[in-house]
């Protein structure tokens, strides 16, 4: 591997790597805009200028020059260099804005270019706060500005697509989203148009910018120009807590922060998870977030009538015990975590019932290869692997129609919303629900029904169609009192206690519902089995221990990028990406 | 210093003979044309190698304004590889302001540029050639595309040329009107459909140049001096003018002269001889003020800076300016320096790419400063300013527009400074300072 000087430190650099991402990989910042790891260096923001030299090689001998006190002579080339587009060469010598005066003042007269034109409105703008414009004119640039001249004025307030809005001009001309259509994406739906200063990106004549992974330009704008249809104006960053978890729209399992002000889902943002999703996220990931916020029940019902927790989980281990288990058919869930499926799975067994199964959420066509794919539950793996098997519609009906079932168990799904059922099917059969909304179609059938926490109030585990199990952390607080989602919260949130804007603490936006983790246990307890662990790393913990499809998942190695679980349990199902 | 043209009064012109209607291909053939390339494809007298080692010889360097040694960017082409495609391509892109000696050469002797352009095919071995045009010259288009189809019909290009077993194509290709594709890489990137901005070099045309293959850019005069250098000779070329940079010198010349227009000439020149003789002496037997020798990206030269300077890299470095292109702008004692700075600003303004940050928001700015001063509201700190500018900008973008359109800001305040003191606003401070004893 090169060895190369960096501002008197010796590094070793990985051979092919480029200068700047060999120095951010030292975490030695160097300020810039247009380079993106994922993507061709255009170097055309000019803001990563260093100083480089190469050791003097004599012609002849091919050897490096020395000089008297032996050390290689350095020759440094006359112009600074864009660090972004210089591949890293054994012997390179680099001084930075740390060691050079040269490069302070060129980062400066850069930034000072950069704002010339640039509107200033950060404070109606979105990306203020977690802009990095904003934040290397802090750290690098003048400190007032020498322009006295009107600034170019370009087209603002432009719907690029359905998704995304231009503002022309707070854009850099940095090219980030451009590239993301033609080398990521692929979808060629972005160039830049006009000339000069007067650049912008557009979309060509006749093209509406629609991608299914449009949204991503916003995150790589490096400033406020591309800003989110739905989010622009809703929140500013620093009012919101933002939270490293997974979506929950697809089999994917894609990265990302979950942006909560007031327990409301406020934003859904991609989190790099080179295993997973890279730096990207779907648009139906970010976009899938008000499902957290609207129909959320309040609190547990018996037949209808609102009741409190304890008679509801009395009232349904009185159902579960008022028939043999075999007449009881429990259902799991691929929109649960797989400690809640576990805990079902135990319940079912203690019972004497069959093992559960789970309703299959396929959407055929929906895939494309990528980070969409036709499964659009989260967690199928995790239910095969707990040996749970699809539910076939035609099997329930005759069972249900044959009168074989007295109990039906759901948990965290709709079997009449999803169509394997009527609600006359369920006549005469005790359904004990675990609800997310309000608008759950088997809800009208349901004796007992319990509020779920979802995926963005409880910790637990998905395992993703490529058998990668990761953690879901709590976003938001949910009213029930919980020690274990407290310490978590503060644990997962970036700034662990959240920012002060937030009001998580008030009991406004907070839904009365309990993780499957406090719920089934506490009816298990009912029914004379004892669940008792210490929350869901200790059920996961246990799993990884005995199921070898879950080995080596356990909480600290998920981390947060999560374990690539053992192949050869990965069951051959229809939830591979398409 | 003298002249280093030698007997230029009975120069006998080459590139743009006094034949008429010599863009025609037959009048082209009665005059010799095609001869050179027909001795080096159907005898033995030149094989690739040796058109190559002939240019070389000639010491032939570019005339689009960089001057690089012709011959040498030849040998720049990797080694043949039947299964890589390779390219050559014309530069007739011709922006810069003050400059429009390609023009002439396409409108009178196209004929000599194709030839040229077949002839650096066969010496690199190239297949494919392309001539890139400035959207703007839509006549001169039409006309070349006339002419090559003449050109093809004899023969003398596409299939088999004379016989021969070398086969080249021409493709004429109409840019869109824009400076910045007379950049070669940004040219390479016109020409394959994209948008016109720069790239980075290295890697360098010869590595990876039109669609990432090996390809040499060469100026419309540049090819044009080819088949006569292989028809008189690589001595008969590099005894005309001077040493350093020899050959015939297309020169443009315009402004405030009595006879403005293209004159071929011995390189190495003098300034006032090409003034006072060649383009008839100042209009209106006005005194000159400034010369700008080279297209106007070069470094303005004041009337007293012309004494003894010869039109030669060489020559104009020492008397702090380029060649560039050799289209000078001859500008008299009335000129209003402010006024023609502001002119220029306002170019590079407006043909900037907008890639890189520092040529994108700079020229704009130094338009609007300059502007500002010549509209008299401008003050005395703005000059300190736009130089400042100009160092922000110099070797600190991709390409090298930024220092072209840095560069007469930066020559035109320090040679003329008191002007634009003149035009700005008076300052309300004195700024007269005593030089304190120490």
């Amino acid at each position: 591997m090169p060895k190369i000087t960096i501002d008197n430190r010796i590094v070793e650099v990985e051979d092919g790597d480029t200068l700047l991402q060999s120095c951010l990989d030292e975490d030695l910042e160097i300020p810039h805009f247009c380079y993106h790891p994922a993507m061709s260096a255009p170097a055309n923001c000019r803001q990563c200028l260093v100083e480089v030299g190469m050791p003097r090689v004599d012609r002849e001998t091919r050897e490096r020059v020395l000089d008297e006190d032996g050390n290689p002579v350095i020759d440094f080339m006359p112009k600074l260099q864009t660090s972004c587009s210089m591949k890293v060469a054994d012997g390179m010598v680099v001084r930075s804005h740390r060691t050079s005066e040269l490069v302070k003042r060129a980062q400066k007269d850069n930034l000072e270019f950069l704002l010339i034109n640039h509107p200033l409105d950060c404070p109606i703008c979105d990306q203020a706060g977690h802009c990095p414009l904003q934040n290397q004119t802090y750290k690098y640039g003048p400190e007032g500005s020498r322009f006295e001249f009107r600034k170019v004025m370009k087209p603002k307030n432009i719907e690029l697509g359905p998704r995304v809005v231009l503002d022309g001009e707070r854009c850099i001309n940095c090219t980030r989203c451009t590239r993301f259509t033609q080398e990521i994406s692929g979808s060629h739906q972005l160039t830049i148009i006009e000339r000069g200063v007067r650049n912008y990106p557009m979309t060509p004549p006749g093209v509406v910018f629609d991608e299914p992974y449009s949204m991503n330009v916003i995150d790589i704008c490096p400033v406020g120009a591309l800003t989110s249809k739905d989010h622009r104006f809703k929140a500013r960053i620093w009012e919101m807590s933002q939270t490293p978890s997974i979506s929950t729209t697809n089999a994917k399992g894609s990265n990302c922060v979950y942006h909560v002000k007031d327990n409301l889902v406020m934003n859904v943002t991609a989190r790099t998870n080179m295993d997973v999703n890279e730096f990207w996220l779907a648009d139906e990931d970010r976009l899938d977030y008000r499902k957290f916020n609207e129909n959320r029940p309040e609190g547990p019902a018996i037949g209808g009538q609102a009741a409190d927790w304890d008679a509801a989980y009395a009232e349904a281990a009185r159902l579960l015990q008022s028939t043999s288990g075999q007449r009881v058919f429990f259902l799991g869930s691929a929109l649960s975590t797989t400690e809640d499926n576990y805990l079902l799975a135990r319940l079912a067994e203690h019972l004497g019932a069959d093992a559960p199964a789970y309703i299959p959420h396929i959407e055929a066509g929906h895939g494309d290869n990528w980070l969409r794919t036709d499964d659009r539950a989260p967690n199928t793996q995790g239910c095969e692997r707990l040996g749970f098997s699809a539910l076939d519609a035609e099997v329930l009906k005759s069972r249900l129609a044959g009168g074989d079932i007295d109990v039906l168990y759901v948990m965290e799904d709709d079997p009449v919303g999803e169509g394997l059922c009527e609600l006359a099917d369920l006549e005469g059969v005790k359904v004990i629900v675990h609800h997310h909304h309000t608008t759950n179609e088997t809800l009208p059938a349901a004796a007992v029904a319990i509020p779920a926490a979802m995926a963005v109030e409880t910790v637990g585990t998905f395992v993703n169609c490529d058998g990668h199990a990761q953690r879901l952390r709590p976003a938001k607080a949910i009213k029930g009192v919980n020690r274990t989602l407290a310490m978590e919260v503060g644990k997962s949130r970036a700034d662990l206690h959240g920012t002060p804007f937030d009001r998580w603490y008030t009991e406004s936006n907070m839904v009365d519902c309990e993780p499957g983790w406090v719920s089934i246990p506490a009816i298990a307890e009912r029914v004379g089995l004892s669940l008792s662990y210490k929350g869901p790393r200790a059920i996961m913990a246990e799993l990884s221990e005995d199921n070898p499809a879950f080995t080596g998942a356990t909480y600290d190695a998920m981390g947060e990028s999560g374990v690539r679980l053992d192949v050869t349990h990965q069951p051959d199902t229809h939830t591979q990406t398409a | 210093m003298a002249s280093k043209a030698g007997d230029w009064r009975n120069y006998k012109r080459v590139l743009l003979p006094p034949v008429k209607d010599l863009h025609r291909l037959d009048v082209y053939e009665d005059h010799g044309g095609y001869d050179a390339l027909r001795q080096a494809l159907t005898t033995d007298k030149w094989d690739p190698a040796s058109v190559t080692d002939e240019v070389k010889k000639s010491g032939l360097r570019g005339r689009g304004g960089a001057g690089f040694p012709t011959g040498l960017k030849w040998t720049f082409m990797p080694p043949v590889n039947p299964d890589v495609p390779r390219f050559i391509c014309c530069n007739a892109d011709e922006s810069e302001p003050g400059t429009f000696k390609d023009r002439q050469v396409m409108e009178y002797n196209p004929h000599l540029v194709f030839e040229g352009m077949v002839l650096a095919g066969y010496a690199m071995t190239i297949k494919t050639a392309y001539l890139y045009v400035r959207g703007e010259y839509a006549d001169w288009i039409t006309h070349m595309e006339r002419e090559l189809e003449k050109a093809y019909a004899k023969g003398y290009v596409g299939e088999n040329i004379m016989g021969s077993d070398f086969s080249m194509d021409i493709v004429i290709h109409k840019g869109a009107g824009a400076y910045i594709c007379g950049e070669e890489s940004s040219l390479m990137n016109s020409l394959e459909g994209r948008r016109a901005y720069p790239r980075i070099k290295p890697p360098f045309p010869a590595q990876k140049g039109i669609w990432n293959y090996p390809t040499t850019i060469n100026n419309v005069e540049t090819f044009a001096h080819v088949p006569l250098i292989l028809s008189k000779g690589a001595d008969w070329f590099s005894s005309i003018g001077a040493p350093s940079s020899p050959g015939p010198v297309l020169y443009g010349i315009s402004g405030h002269v009595n006879r403005p227009g293209v004159y071929e000439y011995p390189s190495g020149m003098l300034i006032s001889d090409l003034i006072d003789e060649v383009a008839g002496g100042m209009r209106g037997g006005k005194k000159l003020k400034a010369v700008v020798p080279g297209g106007s990206s070069v470094p303005v030269l004041r009337a007293d800076m012309i004494d003894g300077v010869t039109m030669d890299p060489e020559g104009l470095r020492d008397a702090g300016s380029m060649l560039g292109t050799a289209g000078m702008l001859i500008l008299d004692q009335d000129t209003d320096m402010v006024s023609f700075l502001r002119r220029i600003t306002h170019f590079y303004h407006h043909e900037s790419c907008g890639q890189c940050t520092p040529c994108r928001e700079g020229t704009g700015w130094l338009e609007n400063i300059v502007t500002r001063i010549d509209e008299g509201e401008g003050n005395v700190k703005d000059l300190d300013l736009l130089i400042d500018l100009c160092s922000q900008m110099e070797g600190r973008t991709v390409c090298a527009l930024a220092d072209a359109a840095a560069w007469p800001v930066r020559h035109t305040i320090t040679r003329f400074r008191e002007e634009f003191e003149a035009k700005c606003r008076p300052s309300l401070v004195a700024t007269h300072v005593e030089s304190a004893a120490v």
